[in-house]
């Protein structure tokens, strides 16, 4: 059997690479909340502002402490919502200024 | 509600709390942690982890030096790597008068040994690659300094907390110290729940008034809004944290760890209060401030922008040491630098907090000084 069909290899953060054996570990050290998973593991902090994992984080937590998803608070999600770049972002400044 | 006891409380998981906590545990004693939200929730979350020893206060470089020191031990200290590297700081000068400023402060820098020189608009051009040289004068170089990661170096120390018999509350939010006379007894906090300790120490940051007043103390802090951005993660080409200190002007830094870009400015005029809404303004004008910097920049994607505080004392230096009020500590008002000095108030809080002294003498920043000796490379 190959070691990386075993669930705990699943990578639940694309952008940051984290693996579902990562965030079950630091679940299991004290960390229950999404906000400081995200602080020590840096997930919801990569491209995708955390669509593609906080779900998925969040339900790992329930089935590791109990605690319901519906009760858990979500990190804040922080603009841009998609990645823009820096002289594109800064030349809407300047055009601004020309005005 | 519960009730329980410990030799000492910090209120805060910040920096300062988390650092502090851990060489107080280290001393012996079983330290207790209140953190309101979790930790990092507060402006050590925020920052951009910038670590340098080029300040003008004389007790603030020898704070530096020491703390750059554990910085490059810290990974064997903490048993975790908290990404420190040596990438030095640039503080580039567009003016006389602000060439002016840097060599005396080099001056002052290098009595305590600090390798630092005012270098030609060429060096820093060859330091940074793709620099905008524009007006530029030179600038103010320091190799030794660098930067590490704020998350990684907290929970280091909070880990290490409980590895030596503290322990760590979250969602504990402080609301009532009690005193017998003119000593702290014990803290509660929203739920309920009581804890004893004849050492409270005051870890508040941008909130460390409020936490003072619990106690009937007055602390001068007060937070102003800070802006950062960070972009996505692109191959190394930036070794230095690139300070540009003009009005329009910005810092940033290349994450040594990681390959982000990550900066902020220091708006003019500032904003008071601890809102960390992020503004329209920083989000267009942060990037034209880098791309003006550093062209090269221009197609590299932001991911994220948010804001903090700052927490600033009256004179802009920390506020370090006891209080009237017996047992009960303050440190706090980092004014914008609390990251960096993590480490080494932590320590030098502890030796003062045990012994009643500290190895480094930090009378200077006491509560009840003059507040007059500013510091001119916020
Ligand atoms: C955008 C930005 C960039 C920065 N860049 C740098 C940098 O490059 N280098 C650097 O050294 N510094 C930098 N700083 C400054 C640095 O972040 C702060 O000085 C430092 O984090 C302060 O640490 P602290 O532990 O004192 O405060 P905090 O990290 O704010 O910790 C205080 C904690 O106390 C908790 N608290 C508050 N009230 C209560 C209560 N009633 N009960 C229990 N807990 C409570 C809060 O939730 C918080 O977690 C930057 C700051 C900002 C905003």
């Amino acid at each position: 059997m190959s070691s990386k069909k075993r669930s705990g290899f699943r990578v639940v953060c694309r952008c940051e690479e984290v693996t579902e054996d990562e965030v079950r570990a630091v679940i299991r050290n004290g960390y229950h909340s999404l906000e400081e998973i995200k602080r020590i593991l840096r997930t919801g902090m990569g491209h995708c502002g955390g669509r593609g994992c906080l779900k998925v984080i969040a339900r790992l937590i329930e089935e590791e402490t109990g605690i319901p998803i519906a009760l858990q608070k979500f990190p804040s999600s922080r603009p841009p919502l998609k990645p823009i770049p820096l002289g594109q972002l800064g030349s809407y400044r300047n055009e601004q200024e020309e005005r | 509600m519960s009730k329980k006891s410990a030799d000492a409380i910090v209120i805060g998981g910040g920096i300062i709390g988390a650092a502090t906590g851990y060489y107080l545990a280290k001393r012996g004693l079983k330290v207790f942690i209140l953190e309101r939200k979790f930790p990092c929730a507060g402006s050590t979350g925020r920052c951009i982890g910038g670590i340098r020893a080029q300040f003008t206060h004389d007790l603030t470089i020898r704070v530096m030096l020491k703390s750059i020191k554990m910085f490059q031990e810290l990974h064997e200290e903490l048993g975790t790597d908290v990404e420190w590297y040596a990438g030095g700081y640039l503080f580039l000068a567009f003016d006389e008068a602000r060439k002016k400023s840097f060599e005396q402060a080099i001056e002052i820098q290098r009595r305590y040994g600090l390798k630092v020189d005012f270098i030609s608009a060429d060096d820093c051009g060859r330091i940074v690659p793709g620099l905008n040289r524009e007006g530029l004068l030179g600038g103010a170089w320091c190799p030794t300094d660098g930067q590490a990661n704020p998350f990684k170096v907290t929970y280091g120390y909070l880990e290490g907390v409980k590895r030596l018999n503290g322990q760590v509350f979250v969602n504990a939010d402080v609301k009532k110290i009690n005193l017998s006379g003119t000593r702290v007894v014990s803290v509660e906090t929203a739920n309920g729940d009581e804890f004893f300790s004849p050492i409270v120490l005051n870890a508040a940051g941008p909130w460390a008034s409020e936490i003072g007043k619990l106690a009937g103390i007055e602390i001068p802090v007060k937070p102003d809004r800070h802006e950062a951005l960070v972009t996505e993660a692109i191959e190394r080409c930036l070794e230095p944290m690139l300070v540009d200190y003009r009005a329009d002007g910005c810092y940033f830094v290349q994450h040594y760890g990681t390959g982000h870009f990550i900066g902020c400015y220091t708006p003019v005029p500032i904003v008071p209060g601890d809102s960390v809404d992020a503004s329209d303004e920083f989000i267009t004008e942060m990037p034209r401030r880098m791309v003006r910097l550093l062209p090269k920049l221009a197609s590299v994607k932001v991911l994220r922008h948010w804001a903090g505080s700052y927490e600033m004392s009256p004179d802009g230096n920390p506020i370090c040491g006891k209080t009237p009020v017996e047992g009960f500590y303050v440190s706090a008002g980092m004014s914008g630098h609390g990251f960096m000095f993590g480490p080494a108030l932590g320590e030098l809080m502890a030796e003062l907090i045990t012994t009643g002294e500290s190895s480094i003498d930090l009378s200077e920043f006491r509560l009840d000084r003059e507040w007059s000796k500013a510091e001119a490379m916020k």
